[in-house]
C-alpha cells in the first residue's frame, strides 16, 4: 500500500467509525449550539458591543469545540484496545497522523460550517461577500489547530491527567494561529479585501508548514509505546 | 523624570531572591540525594 | 570544575552590578530607573538562549537516544524559565514608574509570556509522565514545537500591537545603544549566560544522581 493510500485508511475508518456512532459530531453541533446561547447571554443584547467581538467569539467557538474534538483523536483506539492494531501498521506512521488529521479536519470544518451560518442567522451579519476569503483563513487556521491538536492528543492520550493538559498544552501553542484568524476574520468582516491581510495569511502558512512538517517527523516518536 | 530607587532596589532584590532560592533548592535536594546515598550502603 | 563555574559566575555577577550602578550614566529621559534594563535585558536573551539549548538537545535525544541531551534539555528549559520569569518581573516593575501600569497586553510582554506558558507546559508534561523514557520522547517533541513555535509568537503578537519601544539591540540597524549603556548590558549578559550555565550543570548533575538513586 502506497503511503497517500494508508493515510486514507486510517481517515476512512474514523469515519465510517464516526459516521455510524455519530458520537462526537452530535455532541459537538450541539455543544457549538450552547456556546452561542452562552455569548450571547455573556455579553447581553448590545448588537453594537456584539458586533465588535465577533471575530473573536467566532474563534473561540472554533477553538473550543476544535479542543473537544481534537482531545478525543486516539480515544477511540485506548477505549477499544486498537492502539496495538494501530502500531502494527506497516510503514512509515506519519501516514497515520495524516490519516488522523484528514478525520479530524473534516469533522472540524463540518462543526465550523454550522457554526459560521448559526452566527449569520442570531447575529445577522452579512458576509457573502467576505465568504471565499473567509473560507481560506478558515481552512488555513483549521490545519493549523488540527496539525498540532492531533500530535498533542497522541502525546496526551496514555497520561492521567489528559483532560487537563492537552489544553494547557494546545492552546499557547495556537497563539499565532488564533491570533492570525481573527485579525483576518475581522479585516474581512468589516469589507476589507483579502490583500488587506495577506501578511496575516502568510503566517497562517508559515504556521501550518511548521507545524504539519514538526507533526510528520516527530509522530513516530510520541507513538512508539 | 523622578528616579524612583524604590523600584529599582526591589527588581534587583526580587532578582536576588529568585536566582538565591534556586541554588539553595539545587543544594537542598543535591545533599539530601548525597544523605539518602549514604544511609543505603549497599546501593552502588 | 562546577565549583569554578559558580565563582566565575559570581564574580561577573558582581563586576555586572558595579557596571550597572557605578560605571553606567544615569539616563537622561528615564532616570535611574533605566537600571532596572541591566538585569531585564540579559534575563530575557539568556532565558532564549536556553530555550534554543533545549530545541537542540530535543533534537539531539531523539536523533541519538543520548540521555545525555535529554538531560541538559529538561536542566535548560527549567532554568530558561527562572531567567525568563525574572525578566517578566522585573519589567513590570520598570513598567509602574515608566508606563504607569505593572502589565499592559504590549507586544513583546505578550509574546514572552506566551512563550513562558509554552514551557511551563514542558515542565508540566515532564511531571505528569511516570515511564521516564516516555516522558524524555514527549517532551522533546514538545521542545522543538515549542522553540520553533517562538519566532511565529513574536511575528503575530509584534502586528497585533506595539507599545514598547522598539528593541534598541537586536536590530537590522545595527545597535543605536551609546556605548555606555551597552558595555554594562554586555558585562550583565555575559555575567547572568555564567549564572545559567552553572545552573545547567548543577541541574544535570543532580538529575545524574537521581537517576542513579533511582536505578
Amino acid at each position: 500500500m502506497s503511503y497517500a493510500r494508508r493515510a486514507l485508511v486510517v481517515a476512512w475508518k474514523d469515519l465510517l467509525v464516526e459516521r455510524r456512532s455519530k458520537e462526537t459530531l452530535n455532541a459537538l453541533l450541539f455543544f457549538s449550539l450552547l456556546l452561542l446561547f452562552v455569548f450571547q447571554l455573556a455579553l447581553g443584547p448590545d448588537r453594537e458591543r456584539l458586533a465588535s467581538v465577533l471575530p473573536g467569539l467566532l474563534w473561540i467557538g472554533f477553538i473550543l469545540s476544535g479542543l473537544l474534538a481534537l482531545g478525543r483523536t486516539f480515544l477511540l483506539e485506548r477505549e477499544h484496545d486498537c492502539w496495538e492494531g494501530l502500531l502494527l501498521a506497516p510503514g512509515d506512521k506519519s501516514a497515520i497522523y495524516l490519516g488522523k488529521l484528514a478525520g479530524n479536519l473534516v469533522v472540524m470544518v463540518a462543526v465550523e460550517a454550522l457554526v459560521l451560518a448559526l452566527f449569520v442567522l442570531f447575529f445577522n451579519i452579512d458576509i457573502t461577500g467576505a465568504l471565499p476569503g473567509l473560507a481560506l483563513v478558515i481552512g488555513l487556521g483549521t490545519i493549523g489547530l488540527a496539525a498540532v491538536g492531533t500530535l498533542f492528543a497522541a502525546m496526551t492520550a496514555h497520561l492521567r491527567a489528559r483532560e487537563l493538559l492537552f489544553p494547557v498544552l494546545f492552546l499557547p501553542m495556537e497563539v499565532p494561529v488564533l491570533l492570525g484568524t481573527v485579525q483576518a476574520t475581522e479585516a474581512l468582516f468589516l469589507g476589507e479585501p483579502l490583500s488587506a491581510v495577506s501578511h496575516w495569511l502568510q503566517l497562517l502558512l508559515a504556521a501550518d508548514v511548521i507545524y504539519l512538517t514538526a507533526g510528520i517527523l516527530t509522530f513516530d516518536f510520541i507513538l512508539e509505546g | 523624570m523622578p528616579d524612583n530607587w524604590g523600584f529599582v532596589i526591589a527588581a534587583y532584590l526580587l532578582a536576588a531572591a529568585a536566582f538565591g532560592l534556586y541554588w539553595r533548592r539545587l543544594c537542598r535536594r543535591e545533599r539530601a540525594l548525597r544523605a539518602a546515598r549514604a544511609a543505603r550502603p549497599g546501593a552502588r | 570544575m562546577t565549583r569554578i563555574l559558580g565563582w566565575l559566575a559570581a564574580a561577573g555577577l558582581a563586576a555586572g552590578l558595579v557596571m550597572a550602578f557605578a560605571v553606567a550614566p544615569r539616563e537622561a529621559t528615564q532616570g535611574n530607573v533605566q537600571r532596572i534594563m541591566y538585569v531585564h535585558v540579559p534575563a530575557v536573551l539568556v532565558a532564549y538562549l536556553a530555550f534554543g539549548v533545549v530545541f537542540v538537545g530535543s533534537i539531539a535525544y531523539l536523533w541519538k537516544r543520548a540521555e545525555a541531551a535529554d538531560r541538559v534539555a529538561r536542566a535548560c528549559a527549567e532554568v530558561g524559565l527562572l531567567f525568563l520569569g525574572v525578566s517578566i518581573a522585573t519589567g513590570s516593575i520598570w513598567g509602574k514608574p515608566t508606563w504607569g501600569t505593572w502589565w499592559t497586553w504590549d507586544a513583546r510582554i505578550t509574546s514572552v509570556t506566551i512563550v513562558f506558558v509554552i514551557f511551563l507546559g514542558y515542565l508540566l508534561l515532564r511531571g505528569m509522565t511516570e515511564d521516564p523514557e516516555r516522558g524524555a520522547r514527549y517532551a522533546a517533541v514538545l521542545g522543538i514545537l515549542g522553540a520553533l513555535n517562538i519566532p511565529l509568537v513574536h511575528q503575530s503578537v509584534n502586528w497585533w500591537r506595539t507599545l514598547h519601544q522598539p528593541a534598541s539591540m537586536l536590530k537590522a540597524g545595527g545597535i543605536t545603544m551609546p556605548a555606555s549603556i551597552l558595555v554594562p548590558v554586555l558585562v550583565n549578559v555575559a555575567a547572568f549566560a555564567l549564572l545559567c550555565a552553572y545552573f545547567v550543570v548543577k541541574r544535570v548533575r543532580l538529575l545524574e544522581a537521581e537517576r542513579e538513586a533511582l536505578a
